[in-house]
């Protein structure tokens, strides 16, 4: 872990309509660091990332990814090869779809769009990925198989088949069981030692980010409220 | 008759040619009403037909042309509103089929257009199309097939993922709303092959069939489009061998086609 920051929120508020979700947050996360964010549903959590990914406008203060200010950036094609991003699981999808293709769209826009066909480079990318997060001997099998974990597990190599230096999981382990829990840890482990990867992990239990990440921030009612392990 | 007979006459060729390229391509549409989630659709956009209907009728106009008009016109505004309002398409859907009942009686209401001639424009016939009907069918097709080999990640990855779509920087709304005006189109072209009440046939059962069988987007096409072409020439060289209506045939034909489909169906 470096004194680098790969993300950096200056006094960000965050929200929507009439309704202010965060306020005034500071927080910046160094290159390499693995930060936990918990707090209870309605603290702000998935609007944070939000923010962050510029899928929100900020309302004020300044946001500012590997150094760069990105506040209210129009152009989010530079931001989508340094951030992956994995969102909350809501439903499994009913679309068939084999694991590998699933994968290798996270690399959309990359060196393959419209009739623009994916290369031998983008296979071997998505090949590596699929063996970082063990599902290699699955690729062709259609993700409606696959169990919660192993679904997650696919999220997270659809995430970083762009290279991003920064992934951002919004409650990945939710609904998963322990063992899919572990494999899970197991996995964002492996990635974040083999890639250097900076990351940002929301979950609702506490007890468990703290466990696996190097800090923990509370967020309650859309401040931070505190912060363990720095 | 014999069959073989009865396709060299050209109205018969014309049919099989029309459910060659119906089969195949219109069927593909059905993958966007089931992995959407939109089975309201179909009903909302023929109250769209009926409502052109009436106003062609009112005004003089072909009211079959204005019925697919505007069954045209009705698709483009489903995406568009349930963004707007924030409500699922279904809804929308409900909303657009009352609403535009509503107006349609409301025309018949005031300008004394007999109902029962808008409502038999619910009734078609693969038999009967034109040459006219057959070079929009075919124009229809390439569109189709133009779009889903352009667009194939893409409609992949929206299917899949909308929300990843949106963030990688696909234009998900316009390829959706692109795919559901194609789909009103269809539905169009499918009330005049078997009539609105067996749309379902044309554009909805090959899908459904193939969506439980099929392991990736490719298959899934593929499946698709075999199923429809079998729906709709077995349907119409049935119904030739045995004289029975063309829609109806084409119907029993594809629910066939799901029932034996559900023994192959894969449980997740």
């Amino acid at each position: 872990m470096s004194n680098q920051y790969v993300i950096d929120l200056n006094k960000v508020s965050l929200g929507y309509g009439n309704h202010e979700v965060l306020k005034d947050i500071d927080l910046k996360i160094f290159e390499g660091e693995f930060l936990s964010i918990f707090g209870e549903n309605g603290a702000g959590k998935t609007t944070l990332f939000k923010g962050i990914l510029q899928l929100l406008p900020t309302r004020s203060g300044s946001i500012h990814i590997l150094g760069k200010d990105v506040t209210n950036t129009k152009d989010k094609t530079w931001l989508r090869t340094q951030i992956g991003y994995v969102p909350q699981r809501h439903h499994a999808s009913r679309f068939p779809i084999s694991v590998f293709d699933a994968v290798l769209l996270g690399r959309w826009g990359t060196s393959f769009k419209y009739l623009k066909r994916p290369s031998k480079d983008d296979f071997e990318i998505v090949e590596e990925m699929l063996n970082l997060v063990k599902l290699d001997h699955m690729m062709h099998q259609d993700c409606r198989t696959l169990s919660g974990g192993q679904q997650q597990r696919l999220n997270i190599a659809r995430a970083l088949v762009r290279n991003p230096k920064i992934l951002l999981l919004d409650e990945p382990n939710t609904h998963l069981d322990m063992t899919s829990r572990d494999q899970l840890d197991d996995t964002i482990y492996s990635a974040r030692q083999k890639y250097n990867l900076s990351i940002v992990m929301i979950s609702h239990d506490h007890v468990h980010a703290e466990e696996v990440s190097d800090r923990a921030v509370h967020l309650r009612m859309g401040q931070i409220y505190g912060e363990r392990g720095a | 008759m014999s069959v073989f007979e009865l396709l060299s006459v050209p109205i018969f060729q014309r049919a099989l040619l029309a459910a060659i390229l119906t089969g195949a391509c219109l069927s593909l549409l059905g993958i966007v009403i089931v992995v959407f989630n939109m089975t309201t659709i179909r009903f909302a956009l023929m109250h769209f037909g009926l409502l052109g209907g009436a106003i062609g009728l009112a005004f003089g106009a072909n009211p079959l042309t204005a019925a697919i008009t505007s069954i045209a016109i009705g698709s483009l505004f489903f995406g568009p509103l349930s963004d707007k309002l924030k409500l699922d398409t279904g809804l929308i859907g409900a909303f657009f089929m009352t609403g535009t009942m509503a107006l349609a009686f409301l025309i018949f209401y005031r300008t004394g257009v007999p109902a029962l001639d808008v409502f038999s424009l619910f009734t078609g016939s693969i038999i009967t199309l034109t040459r006219n009907d057959l070079y929009f069918i075919i124009a229809l097709c390439v569109v189709i097939v133009l779009t889903f080999i352009v667009f194939f990640r893409e409609i992949q990855l929206v299917f899949y993922d909308a929300e990843q779509a949106e963030w990688l920087g696909v234009p998900a709304k316009k390829i959706r709303n692109g795919l559901l005006f194609l789909t009103g189109l269809s539905v169009g072209v499918a009330m005049r092959i078997v009539g609105a009440l067996l749309i379902d046939a044309l554009v909805l059962l090959s899908a459904m069939a193939a969506m439980g069988i099929a392991k990736s987007f490719k298959q899934l096409i593929v499946l698709t489009s075999l199923f429809g072409v079998i729906t709709t020439t077995g349907g119409l060289l049935f119904s030739m061998s045995f004289d029975f209506p063309t829609g109806v045939t084409i119907t029993l034909t594809g629910v066939l086609i799901l029932l034996v489909s559900q023994f192959f169906k894969r449980s997740y």
